[in-house]
């Protein structure tokens, strides 16, 4: 066996759009040889799953390879006819995606998705496909090789019965079906909790070792690179820019863009650098409560009479001008905390208390007066924004619903938020979808911030965006909370932010609050065992773990 | 699932009661009185009087109210004025010409309407698409009766290939009655004959009465099917290696059909709706044909007795439809 075992050699790749074609990818050159593991970083639109896909033949709609080629063990892949392809795709290179969510289909059960793939691979090597017992007993081998206990019930079960982490693990079955020679993965850990990221992780390591695979993982998460590959390459706007040992590059990046990108990621085992926001003198008396929970309890009753109890008689509280963590997975209840702190979600039971206030009595008018002073940022900036409306609409909308002021005033207002967020005036003639993930995220604050709220409630704010812009957004929200005396509860999954912003944090489970404090001895000396076990997973997938590792152990 | 269904059936129930007292209250807000109209125009005071203590119409609203429900509970929905008979007899002989149109013609549309929307989707933007496209935006703009027309003079007068209208030839003795729908009924009597002259005789107004329902049926699930194909699960299927003709044929059709079945329900209803102007136009001897004469000669029970066995009908459909989804859809099963 000579050569390598895939070979992208001078690859440029077009996609016809109406204005014309664009260049997704220029010029790749990519080789990976039997037993790699080929790590592929870079921000969302770098082209890096375009990449990917080209290498199974499902690359995008409208795209045309303009120059150059692939190779896959000794044959010409580039231009390969749809009928070829049965031999190659899910047999001989197969893939795992993002977000195990949305990449099952919801109608079909685990087996027979599974067993379906087994059977087309038997057509596909040309004999006739196998009894379905002897499929069946495949599947259950398959899902027992990916620590999925109980293979037998899960055979039958639907993929929305199933956790984040174990769908995941269905799709890593699905991919081993026809014994790969190449694994790729593409995001696998990103939709994942911090915990189930390093499981999973973990599994592709094993995996590679006991099946001898070669993988090829692209990721915008450099530490989920960095446990997985050896080799690394880096992706910006379409190109390659530097490529070499995993090590190499994280230790001494050489690109421009490479140190930009190790610079931002945000390390779990860096106390923070905050923005000395409050200087010395402003500060002589004790800063109020400003929010106070108490008891807040929600249940949810399903049809069947089964409760669910969401958040568990959770009391806190939030001093004027502070930046309140709140941490915890998926499941936790931390969204629907945040939630019935505002009352968008009634909760069960239990006061809260705003400025002196209680507001869970509170309804019509008075509510609705209440609520100009605390506001609401959403996880997902893409789809906060109606895509009908200008942003100046999306700008205005609180003033229009909450002021009297006249159309001038509120355009003028309107242009004074945009000054405030750090975007141009003429953005409020554009519409969402012209905008970048962290311009839309700033738009959204500055929805938010248009009336003068002293609270703002910020859900997962960065997590939707890519590394570069989520330090951006950081920053601008520090000094915004120092320039506008806003006091924020922040709510994430990532420790690492956490650490970053946050003054006191509170740690989540179940519902239940298992431990709260001072955000850096939380972090210096977790007491609750969650507590360490969510520390010790974020730091598994942290650069600086893998950096401290001693070189081949 | 079967604690599913029993609730459907219970909602089934509640909704009939609705569509009753609907009925009810419409008929005694319409302008005019019933016993006048029944008396006839030369009548004195006193027979006016008698025909009103007769029908019980001398009692209050809430009183009538509960007298109409009891009897329909009992199955009475009155009387005809013209026929003399009851109105529920009338309705029961009538219904069976009407679904059996009205199944016909539903058929046709999931047949023709599905995989042309599959096509359509899969050859999205090619001449497939184009003409799919044209055909269904004719199917929901072309007003029923002219288009009835047309079919008429073309395929029975002019072609002489099919029969102009009614149900069966006149010197055709129907077979005997098992089920009502004549399709059904003659092949369980061995009459291929029979069943060969109902087929002539059904298509021309199924065609009518299906078209703008395929045409909906086509344009949803079109859209649809372009939906799940984009979707990422398509994706993960594609790139797994399974075939290009079963991914689009069982898993993206599939995930398309729960829109499509909903868009189906509707149509049903609307179909029942419809037959009284196709069974008018191809003199169908069903309840629609029933309820225009009956109307036209203001013989207002039948009228209400065809409006509500309509309301069942179109009912039990959604109630079918909302069972399959649960069939199809694992997520609403648990819920």
């Amino acid at each position: 066996m000579t050569g390598p075992l895939l070979d992208i050699k001078n690859y440029r790749l077009d996609i016809g759009t109406f204005d014309g074609p664009v260049h997704v990818l220029k010029d790749i050159n990519l080789t990976v040889n039997r037993g790699d593991t080929l790590g592929i970083v870079g921000e969302s639109g770098s082209g890096k799953t375009v990449l990917v896909r080209s290498v199974l033949g499902i690359g995008p709609r409208n795209s045309k390879v303009v120059g150059g080629g692939i190779t896959f063990d000794g044959q010409d892949i580039t231009a390969l006819p749809e009928k070829d392809w049965t031999k190659i795709r899910g047999i001989r290179i197969s893939m795992i995606f993002q977000d195990p969510m949305t990449y099952l289909n919801p109608l079909f059960t685990i087996g027979r998705q599974i067993s379906d793939v087994i059977a087309a691979h038997e057509k596909a090597a040309g004999h006739g496909v196998s009894l379905k017992s002897t499929r069946r007993a495949r599947t259950e081998e398959l899902l027992d090789q990916v620590g999925l206990p109980n293979p037998a019930m899960l055979f039958d079960q639907y993929p929305h019965q199933l956790s984040g982490g174990m769908r995941q693990r269905v799709l890593i079955a699905m991919a081993l079906s026809g014994k790969p020679d190449i694994l790729i993965a593409d995001e696998p850990t990103t939709a994942l909790d911090v915990t189930v990221q390093a499981q999973v992780l973990d599994l592709i390591n094993s995996l590679v070792a006991k099946l001898n695979l070669t993988v090829i993982m692209i990721s915008h998460d450099i530490g989920a690179i960095a446990t997985i590959a050896k080799r690394c390459a880096v992706m910006y706007k379409g190109e390659i820019v530097e490529q070499g040992l995993t090590a190499d590059i994280l230790s001494a990046p050489k690109h421009e863009y490479t140190k930009r990108l190790l610079a931002a990621v945000p390390d779990i085992d860096t106390a923070a650098t905050k923005v000395a926001a409050q200087p010395a003198v402003a500060e002589p008396e004790k800063p109020g409560v400003l929010l106070q929970a108490v008891d807040l309890k929600k249940v949810y009753r399903s049809q069947s009479g089964s409760e669910v109890v969401a958040v568990n008689n959770i009391s806190l509280s939030v001093a004027t001008g502070e930046i309140f963590g709140v941490v915890g997975e998926s499941g936790s209840g931390k969204s629907t905390l945040a939630r019935m702190l505002l009352r968008l979600i009634e909760p069960t039971s239990g006061d809260i208390i705003f400025d002196g206030r209680n507001i869970s009595g509170l309804a019509g008018e008075p509510l609705r007066l209440m609520r100009r002073h605390m506001q609401f940022v959403f996880q997902n900036p893409h789809s906060a924004l109606n895509g009908r409306h200008t942003i100046g609409d999306a700008i205005g909308e609180p003033l229009r619903i909450q002021t009297a002021m006249s159309r001038r005033d509120i355009e003028a207002r309107v242009e004074a938020l945009l000054d405030i967020v750090q975007l141009p005036k003429m953005f409020k003639y554009r519409y969402p979808h012209e905008l970048s993930g962290g311009q839309k995220q700033r738009i959204c604050i500055a929805r938010a911030i248009a009336l003068n709220p002293r609270l703002l409630i910020l859900d997962e704010p960065t997590s939707a965006l890519d590394i570069s812009v989520q330090a951006q957004v950081l920053d601008f929200l520090q000094e915004l909370r120092a320039e506008l005396d806003l006091t924020y509860v922040f709510i994430s999954h990532n420790l690492a932010v956490i650490r970053q912003i946050c003054d006191r944090t509170i740690v989540m489970k179940r519902g239940e609050i298992v431990e709260q404090g001072e955000t850096e001895r939380l972090f210096l000396s977790p007491q609750h065992e969650y507590t360490k076990a969510l520390i010790e997973s974020g730091r598994k997938t942290s650069r600086a773990a893998n950096l401290a590792a001693p070189a081949g152990s | 699932m079967l604690t599913f269904a029993f609730r459907k059936v219970l909602t089934l129930v509640g909704t009939m009661i609705g569509i009753a007292a609907l009925t009810f209250v419409i008929t005694n807000v319409a302008p005019g009185d019933p016993a006048r109209l029944v008396a006839g125009p030369n009548a004195t005071e006193d027979m006016v009087a008698t025909i009103r203590t007769e029908y019980g119409l001398d009692k209050s609203l809430p009183e009538q109210f509960v007298v109409y429900m009891g009897d329909l509970v009992t199955g009475d929905l009155g009387q005809s004025i013209v026929t003399t008979r009851p109105v529920l007899e009338e309705v029961l002989r009538y219904a069976p010409a009407t679904l059996e149109l009205v199944f016909v013609a539903m058929a046709l549309g999931i047949i023709v309407g599905v995989p042309m929307g599959m096509l359509s989707a899969v050859y999205k933007d090619g001449p497939i698409d184009h003409v799919t496209r044209i055909f269904s935006i004719s199917g929901v703009a072309l007003p029923a009766f002219w288009f009835g027309i047309i079919l008429q003079l073309t395929f029975a007068v002019d072609l002489g290939w099919l029969p102009v209208s009614g149900r069966l030839p006149l010197v055709t003795r129907p077979p005997q009655t098992v089920t009502g729908l004549l399709l059904v009924d003659s092949l369980f009597a061995g009459r291929l004959d029979t069943f060969w002259t109902s087929l002539q005789h059904i298509i021309l107004p199924a065609i009518v009465l299906s078209f703008p329902c395929l045409a909906s049926i086509l344009r949803v699930n079109r859209a649809e099917m372009i939906e799940v194909l984009q979707s990422d699960y398509i994706v993960a299927a594609r790139a797994h290696g399974i075939a290009s003709f079963r991914i689009v044929a069982v898993y993206a059709l599939k995930n398309a059909l729960l829109p499509t079945l909903a868009m189906i329900g509707l149509r049903f209803g609307w179909m029942l709706g419809s037959t009284v102007l196709v069974e008018t136009v191809f003199d169908w001897p069903g309840i629609g044909l029933y309820a225009v004469s009956s109307a036209l000669s203001s013989d207002f029970k039948p009228v209400i007795g065809v409006t509500l066995v309509i309301g069942f009908f179109f009912i039990v459909a959604n109630t079918l439809v909302d069972l399959a989804y649960a069939w199809i859809d694992p997520r609403l099963r648990s819920a």
